[in-house]
């Protein structure tokens, strides 16, 4: 080997001791084979949000000057292995830092892997990582996603379950001996040596061909130069607003009133960041139940619910962040629901498809819902001794299959 | 003050302080908004200006901050949304407002600040010294230095119009030295109200202005993809500034009839000069006594006084500097453990000096800190130096601190 | 600027404005209460407002470069610069109108401030602004650390709390020993002149709108402290943000209420708990959600609780003022 970079692909704040984790057993694990390494996140990234995605990369070389020939460019453009350790991540990623949407798989090199913490088996996920001109393999650590806490840590041994898959879909950064030593010097765990070592034999990989995998082109930005830029550091602020999908507002928009009229009402969005890849859950919104209280729409902190001709609150999914307050803000029983955003291939309005075929809508949505119920994905830290409760679950999906 | 200067329709004369002066400057160019916070020497300008206000003769939102740092706050702010601005300060209560004093620069925006060059702490001390001044060198502000309370006028009438240009957009700072320009009176010129008017036009933001009918975002958080444009479009601003200066200074001369013939700086007997000495503000008074005492004992000397700073006028300052065998920088700052521990103007003036063929002998000198005076004897010892170092013909002369004792 | 914007109260929340001048695409975490804060802020401000941010979320995760959420007119101040900021708009704006070189036309003023900029470092600005006679409105959004330069504690952070200044550790397992600054209170008493000083919480998004439109119209300077849930620094699922904004009124943590002229008046369960219609809820309710207390001893929620049974029961203004007659007067 001469050099080894991998990337972790997290979730912000509530993932960064995960990612963290990860990257340093990497260095610690090549050291044992007299390897050389470094571990660092994206300063770019820092400080991270919880949801919005970030990086935390592992460069490890056979000596100091060939890891110096690699740390020259800060950040590794072409990494061997990319982890995503949330597998709504292969939407793409969009940093709070830059603009555009980065396809999940665009540092992988050719014929590199991308390995994804998922429930979901390798074709679901293809569907949504880009397609590009190169291929590589694709893995799965089978496991619900870990938003692993920041005061307090999840101790559901996804850490060393991705790295234990780690040492098999890249065998020449260490060996599994190698990790599992540095693991067990870490930790002294024999049951997270038990899990690496279960997760090792347990992970395979599948090429992924040319071609193959979501055909969207993700929206990309160009950088303008200072002749372009306006002058005092400013930049035009956003439009009034127009009636739901750009229809003509019905009379001026009156501070003093809740003024809806017949058109509904549509936010000006903001197009260079969408935020819609921070999100790894959606609402699902019942119309039908929908007592138009105005909850949800009122406490969304991105502002996310188009106000349809109707009266009822749809939101837009290219805006939305999925922190779910307005599920949780809903009186009515299952009327806003958090549903699994890795159901989705992509950001189309509820409200269009429910008046075309209110039937078609509610089955689908319920079934959504239902399944939701099931998976009982969170999002962080709930209560004191909650996550003993959640690695019960965990451990019971890694013994099965 | 018996008159409003407002309503004032013939040029007349007035016993007045550098500090007095700018007060009037303020009233007549109708400036908007004015904060204040006490410190000497700076605040006898505020002292002026709170009691044209008070007695009518000035219509402005006069703001007494709680400390520098809101008091460039208040301003800057308030020159976002349009309004006129001047604000001041000396010494420390400079540095306690340089969070706001750095950003205001950034934000390109052209508050006007006299800085009534002051020791910085600690120990305590009132008298001037530049180092306070100088330290927004580096940030995108205009820095000038003036001699008399006439050009303390003038130069503010120019500071606004240069500053609101919109090809600059800078804020300016218009450095005063203690006591000797800000606490002493000598005869001003203060021209009619419609000479003022004629010369000084309102200030317009233009498509920058801060209202709710240009619903604009200000300084956006920023990281590495962008920050290297937006100072790369203030250097552009601080260039453009150069040429505004020359304009503005002829503009200047045409409506009001006085001012030197160069923007840059004002030259005394230095026609047949072999040696020259130069340096800023008031300084120039002891050193034109001294030229002439030096001629009397056949000396050929002359002097320069730099009266801008920012932007340097580096082209002008080589080739009028390149005409002498020796120049001798007296600096009233210093530059700890820079090259030659000399002071910053000297190592302005050797930098910008370095591209000629045939470089002058370069002397620096360190003299009058802390508001020590800068007498005819320490002026003759520099003198000495500089001719026995012309006669060794060494080039690196070292940095000699005048009248400070062993 | 001799009148003021017409913002009348609001009448049921069916009726708060639906026009959004505070969009999407800002870059805060999920969950953020704060840009609900700002959002509901600017909602009820209406569009001819000029809004000046002190650095903090609000500006970094919020505003950034070459896209903007903001619909007014907004502009970035320092720090400690809130109270500065809203007074130069406002000197600016009556200067040049007075002057006749700008339409004379009511305007508002609005800064913002975090605890950081507002409890701490922007304290004496935010003072000398509550003294001046401009018509303008600072809003504190406190989500009790410096949350975005990484977590760090403030003088607004609860006792006990973690932050990556104040980790329980082996030898200390609680490292930030300060109460919480009782900051309203503090700004009210010390300024008489200032007609309206008022605490909020996103929570309760009618009772913030119409404390917005109170502060922008009552005349002079005036003060809203909002309490906002950040699932970042606190360490909880975003989801429950409006449910912890909830839960630290009710376990009387929080108080709601406004001072109008010097008359104090106490809203929503604020209200109910004071006048004995509703039972304060234990705090270890509230405390026990979020891993930053996580590492409470028992010890610790007893003192916790007993520091809030105290405010309520021997403070002179329950829940509002730490101090009492004394006993033989």
């Amino acid at each position: 080997m001469a050099r080894v970079a991998v990337e972790v692909v997290y979730r912000g704040i509530f993932q960064k001791n995960l990612a963290q984790r990860i990257t340093r057993t990497i260095v610690f694990a090549a050291k044992k084979e007299g390897k050389v390494g470094t571990a660092f996140g994206r300063y770019g990234d820092s400080p991270e949000r919880n949801g919005i995605p970030a990086k935390q990369f592992a460069v490890v070389a056979d000596d100091e000057l060939e890891l110096e020939e690699h740390l020259a460019q800060y950040e590794p453009k072409d990494v061997d292995v990319t982890i995503a350790v949330d597998d709504t991540l292969c939407k793409g990623v969009e940093s709070w830092a830059w603009y555009g949407l980065q396809p999940i798989n665009k540092p992988t090199k050719a014929g590199g892997t991308l390995l994804v913490t998922s429930q979901q088996g390798r074709t679901d996920l293809i569907q949504d990582i880009h397609a590009r001109s190169e291929p590589y393999s694709l893995g799965v650590v089978r496991g619900s996603v870990s938003f692993s806490g920041l005061w307090v840590y999840k101790e559901d041994h996804t850490d060393v379950r991705v790295l234990g898959a780690l040492a098999k879909v890249c065998p020449e950064l260490v060996s599994i001996e190698s990790m599992e030593a540095a693991i067990r010097d870490q930790w002294d765990d024999n049951l997270k040596i038990a899990s690496t070592r279960k997760s090792y034999e347990r992970t395979e990989t599948r090429v992924v061909e040319p071609g193959q995998g979501n055909p969207e082109t993700p929206y990309s930005f160009v950088l303008p130069g200072w002749t372009e830029m306006e002058e005092a550091l400013v930049v035009q602020g956003h439009g009034q607003g127009t009636g739901f999908r750009g229809a003509e507002p019905v009379g001026e928009f009156d501070p003093h009133h809740n003024q809806l009229g017949g058109a509904g009402y549509e936010p000006d969005r903001n197009q260079l960041f969408k935020k819609f890849s921070t999100r790894s859950m959606r609402p699902m919104v019942n119309f039908d139940t929908c007592i138009k209280c105005t909850l949800c729409w009122l406490h969304c902190p991105d502002s996310c619910f188009d106000v349809t001709p109707d009266g009822l609150y749809d939101a837009n999914l290219e805006a939305c962040c999925g922190c779910g307050v307005c599920d949780d803000v809903c009186p009515v029983p299952d009327c806003v629901v958090m549903v699994n955003e890795a159901e989705f291939n992509d950001n189309a309005g509820q409200w269009e498809f429910w008046q075309r075929d209110k039937e078609g809508y509610n089955q689908w949505m319920t079934g959504l819902v239902d399944q939701a119920k099931a998976e009982k994905r969170s999002h962080g830290f709930h209560h004191v001794g909650g996550y003993a409760e959640d690695i019960a679950e965990m451990e019971e999906v890694a013994s099965d299959d | 003050m018996t008159t409003s200067p407002a309503t004032q329709q013939q040029e007349r004369e007035e016993l007045i302080s550098g500090s007095e002066a700018i007060a009037i400057a303020c009233s007549m160019a109708d400036v908007d908004t004015i904060t204040a916070y006490p410190i000497r020497p700076y605040d006898t300008v505020m002292q002026y200006v709170s009691r044209l206000i008070a007695n009518g003769d000035f219509d402005c939102e006069f703001i007494v901050a709680e400390s520098e740092h809101s008091q460039f706050e208040i301003v800057k702010h308030a020159s976002s949304v349009g309004a006129r601005t001047f604000v001041g300060s000396s010494g420390v209560g400079w540095f306690y407002a340089f969070e706001a004093i750095t950003v205001t620069a950034g934000l390109r925006l052209p508050v006007v600040a006299m800085v009534g060059n002051r020791a910085l702490d600690d120990p305590g001390a009132f008298g001037t010294e530049h180092n306070d001044a100088l330290a927004v060198r580096d940030l995108g502000w205009l820095l000038n230095w003036v001699a008399t309370p006439q050009e303390a006028y003038d130069t503010c009438m120019m500071a606004w119009r240069i500053a609101e240009d919109s090809r600059v957009f800078l804020p300016c700072a218009i450095s005063c030295d203690g006591a000797f320009l800000t606490h002493s009176q000598s005869l001003v010129k203060v021209p009619p109200q419609k000479m003022v008017d004629e010369f000084l036009p309102m200030y317009n933001r233009g498509n920058l202005v801060l209202h709710p009918d240009n619903p604009i975002t200000v300084a956006p958080q920023v990281n590495e993809d962008w920050l290297m444009e937006m100072r790369k479009q203030t250097d552009e601003g601080m260039k453009r500034a150069k040429g505004v200066v020359e304009e503005t200074h002829e503009e200047f001369r045409r409506i009001f009839g006085r001012g030197t013939e160069s923007p840059w700086f004002e030259e005394y007997m230095t026609d047949d000069a072999e040696i020259c000495f130069i340096g800023l503000g008031t300084m120039s008074l002891p050193l034109r006594v001294a030229v002439r005492r030096a001629r009397d004992r056949g000396i050929k000397m002359g002097f320069i006084r730099l009266k801008w700073f920012r932007p340097f006028a580096t082209e002008e300052v080589r080739e009028a500097l390149s005409r002498f065998q020796a120049v001798a920088v007296i600096d009233r700052d210093y530059s700890y453990g820079s090259p030659g521990n000399a002071g910053v103007l000297f190592n302005e003036v050797r930098s910008a000096l370095y591209p000629l063929e045939k470089r002058p002998m370069l002397f620096p000198f360190i003299c009058g800190l802390g508001g020590r005076e800068i007498h005819q004897g320490d002026v003759v010892e520099m003198i000495d130096m500089v001719q026995q170092g012309l006669a060794s013909g060494k080039m690196d002369q070292q940095t000699e601190w005048i009248g400070v004792r062993r | 600027m001799t009148t003021m914007v017409e913002l009348p109260q609001v009448k049921g929340v069916k009726n708060i404005p639906i026009q959004e001048l505070f969009t999407s695409g800002h870059r805060t975490c999920q969950g953020c209460e704060s840009a609900l804060s700002m959002r509901l802020m600017i909602k009820a401000a209406g569009p001819r407002s000029i809004v000046v941010g002190s650095t903090g979320c609000m500006y970094v995760a919020n505003t950034t470069y070459y896209s903007t959420p903001w619909v007014v007119p907004w502009m970035h101040t320092q720090l400690g610069s809130s109270g500065s900021a809203a007074t130069g708009t406002a000197a600016g704006l009556r200067a040049l109108m007075r002057k006749g070189k700008i339409k004379d036309e009511p305007i508002n003023v609005i800064a913002f401030c975090g605890d950081g900029g507002g409890v701490d470092m922007g304290l004496s600005a935010l003072s000398a602004a509550l003294t001046t006679d401009y018509n303008m409105m600072i809003l504190l959004y406190d989500n009790e650390s410096y949350a975005n330069t990484d977590i760090q504690v403030s003088g607004s952070s609860p006792w006990g709390a973690n932050s990556t200044f104040s980790p329980p550790g082996k030898s200390k397992h609680i490292m930030n020993r300060r109460w919480k600054k009782n900051t309203a209170p503090m700004l009210a008493t010390g300024h008489p002149d200032c007609r309206y000083v008022a605490t909020s919480c996103g929570s309760y998004g009618l009772d913030m709108t119409n404390k917005i439109r109170r502060a922008l119209t009552i005349g002079g300077p005036t003060f809203i402290h909002s309490i906002d849930p950040c699932p970042k620094g606190w360490d909880y699922d975003p989801k429950y943000s409006h449910e912890l904004g909830m839960l630290s009124i009710e376990t009387g943590l929080w108080v709601l209420y406004e001072i109008i002229d010097g008359e104090l008046i106490l809203n929503g369960p604020s209200r109910a708990i004071a006048k004995g219609m509703k039972k304060r809820r234990p705090v270890r309710e509230y405390l026990e959600r979020q891993g930053r207390f996580a590492h409470f001893t028992e010890e610790d929620h007893k003192y916790f609780q007993e520091k809030v049974d105290r405010s309520w029961e021997e403070w002179y203004l329950p829940g509002v003022l730490p101090v009492h007659p004394q006993l033989d007067d």
